[in-house]
């Protein structure tokens, strides 16, 4: 599946804490905000869940990020085009 | 000590003793630890898991406490999601603890096996299903840090019955929690100041972030400090207070023109705990299309979602409205002009009641309205449901405490406010509590009539009769040329009789010169009592912003369509 034209793609990096429901979390958030997960790589090891993901849309990213940081599980989010823009510490 | 009773043992040292449920299979556990004599939490009966998650979100939003509610799995659980995405959209902050079917058993289409995980991960701030029995106590402390700090929200703890079952020794004290300190303002504050002193025309407006924050002393002195006009949204209503000589009441669909005026003129929209929503702005492409726009908020993803924020400033709302009346204490702005201004179209174009002199003319929504704040103690909690009613309390009413005013905003949840009045009574025994509904929402939670007679309730119910459902027939009226669609409601029951059923005393007025006694009469009444108002069917919320449209352009009265009588006006019958 690739982007449709008026779609830009976009590169997310997401470490997450390994609970049960945490890619659920994660692919609902970028649906219901308006993106679709194109390309999606899960990797687990011993500080969590390692995420990364390609995704397309037509709304800005930063939109996107700003709400995928508000997760509680989510430790840490970066795009390669962009600096690491957030890591919180899990209570 | 089993999982469940460290529940109870967390909400006492958390001092919550009131909680809201319904028991069912699963989470008997918890309900057989609430039989112990020594257990600090008073449990409230509802009669619906919707009236449970309603009623303690009508509680967090009265006393700003953190609503905690319970029920079975399956039906249970489903019957409180709308409750809970009510609660969500408004960042209300809950606790909601319901019982899963035995560890070994999820996955199997087990009896009364529902994914709740699943099914709420989009309407709660974080949820759990406990897999651990030892997990429970640290899961329930995070819960309720999370609950209530920076944008409070609903946290939802699903437990298989099991867990609830295992012994997991004695309760020791918890870690501390320590929350991620949010970013120093002073800079952001400084610019702020400097966009409001370049402002010839600056406006303040506000949402229900200012109480959320606990920020409404500061938000007040901020406001009396810069003296700036204001507007608020529906959850905003009650910020300015009963005393600020610049507020301009609510903006947007409904709002007054006063309030769309004077944002559509502004060149600085101060927005202070809002995330300018639909409702609040019509078309956002015209929304303050003058203005630039300093958006205040815990949350930064309300920046730039809607509206491109020239300066945005995430932090403790109090903090930063304090640090800025400060400078204005010190140096005052000059914005007399504008002031002047706001305050003509205050007089010209704000809320005004028709009063009706005819002592036999049927009551008008607004007048009745206009009354009732007239005549309710400073201290009254009103808890609307959604509709006409709702609108018109926003309208005419007038409140001296964000708290004060229970509204359904984000979800506009019909059924509302009946619990969401229990609720508030529970928190606040000693004060007036009064449910402003009508008759489609009434309906939608009549059964809470029963938890109101059991615990004697003094609740105030009005009832605003007009035998349909009038902001849909409203919106067929205006926007559907008149084709009246499943509205008609003329069968409703006898709702007198309903409310005798519940050991609960009644009045019916139908006519204007009743108004006045009709509402002294239940205000003095020692107990829960029942006003039920007959109102003309063909009446609408004025003004009104078609759908899609400028809030400058709002249609009233004089722009409604000639002909009101419905083009297929239904019978029930």
């Amino acid at each position: 599946m690739t982007a449709s034209a008026d779609h830009t793609t976009h590169t997310l990096s997401c470490r997450m804490q390994p609970e049960p429901a945490a890619l659920e979390r994660l692919c609902q958030v970028a649906r219901i905000r308006g993106f679709r997960i194109e390309e999606m790589q899960v990797r687990t090891d011993a500080d969590g869940l390692a995420i990364d993901m390609v995704l397309s849309g037509q709304r800005s990213i930063d939109m996107l990020r700003r709400q995928i940081e508000k997760l509680h599980t989510v430790c840490s989010l970066r795009s390669p085009e962009q600096a690491l823009t957030g890591i919180r510490q899990s209570a | 000590m089993n999982a469940a009773q460290h529940i109870l043992d967390a909400l006492q040292r958390h001092q919550i003793d009131t909680v809201f449920g319904y028991p069912g299979g699963c989470i008997m556990p918890l309900y057989d630890a609430l039989v112990a004599e020594d257990v600090g939490v008073e449990h409230v009966l509802c009669r619906h898991e919707q009236a449970c998650a309603l009623a303690a979100d009508g509680y967090a939003r009265a006393s700003g406490r953190t609503g905690v509610c319970i029920a079975t799995s399956g039906p249970g659980a489903t019957n409180l999601i709308t409750g809970v995405a009510n609660a969500h959209r408004d960042s209300i902050p809950m606790l909601v603890i319901t019982g899963q079917v035995p560890s070994s058993l999820i996955g199997t289409d087990a009896f009364q096996e529902t994914d709740v995980l699943g099914m709420t991960l989009g309407i709660v701030k974080h949820s759990y299903l406990v897999t651990e029995a030892s997990d429970l106590p640290a899961i329930m402390e995070e819960a309720l840090q999370l609950a209530e700090s920076g944008r409070p929200g609903p946290v939802w703890i699903d437990i298989p019955k099991d867990i609830l079952l295992t012994d997991i020794g004695e309760p020791t004290a918890p870690a501390p929690t320590t929350a991620t300190p949010l970013p120093d303002p002073t800079a952001e504050i400084d610019e702020a100041l400097a966009m409001l002193r370049e402002a010839n025309m600056p406006l303040l407006y506000s949402g229900g972030g200012v109480s959320l924050a606990h920020a409404e002393s500061a938000f007040r002195r901020f406001a009396k400090a810069s003296r700036l006009p204001n507007v608020v949204t529906l959850k905003g209503i009650g910020n300015p207070g009963y005393d600020n000589a610049d507020q301009m009441g609510m903006l947007g669909l409904h709002g007054s023109k006063a309030a769309n005026m004077a944002v559509d003129t502004c060149d600085l929209l101060m927005v202070v705990g809002a995330r300018l929503d639909d409702r609040a702005t019509g078309a956002v492409s015209t929304f303050a299309p003058n203005a630039k726009v300093i958006h205040i908020d815990t949350d930064a993803a309300e920046f730039g979602k809607l509206r491109a924020a020239d300066l945005a400033i995430r932090g403790e709302l109090g903090a930063i409205l304090n640090g800025m009346a400060d400078a204005l204490v010190r140096q005052p702005l000059t914005i007399e002009n504008w002031r002047q201004q706001c305050a003509t179209w205050r007089k010209t174009q704000g809320f005004q009641a028709a009063i009706n002199e005819d002592p036999h003319a049927p009551i008008s929504g607004p007048e009745f309205m206009r009354q009732l704040t007239d005549i309710a103690p400073r201290d009254a909690i009103v808890a609307c449901d959604v509709g006409q009613h709702q609108m018109w309390v926003a309208q005419y009413c007038r409140f001296d405490h964000p708290r004060n005013h229970l509204s359904s905003g984000g979800l506009g949840t019909m059924g509302f406010g009946l619990p969401a009045a229990i609720g508030a009574q529970f928190a606040f025994p000693d004060r007036p509590v009064i449910n402003v509904t009508g008759d489609g929402s009434f309906m939608m939670n009549a059964q809470e009539l029963a938890t109101i007679r059991r615990h004697r309730l003094p609740i105030k119910l009005i009832i605003m009769d007009n035998q349909c459902l009038g902001m849909v027939r409203q919106q067929q009226e205006l926007f559907y040329e008149n084709r009246e669609s499943q509205i008609n409601l003329d069968d409703n029951p006898d709702f007198l009789a309903l409310a005798r059923a519940f050991d609960i005393p009644t009045l019916a007025i139908q006519r204007t010169d009743q108004v006045r006694r009709g509402i002294q009469t239940i205000l003095a009444y020692d107990g829960p009592m029942l006003l039920h108002v007959s109102i003309d069917r063909s009446e609408n919320v004025w003004p009104i912003v078609k759908p899609g449209a400028s809030n400058r352009d709002m249609l009233d009265e004089s722009q409604r369509p000639t002909s009101t009588t419905a083009k297929n006006k239904e019978s029930a019958a």
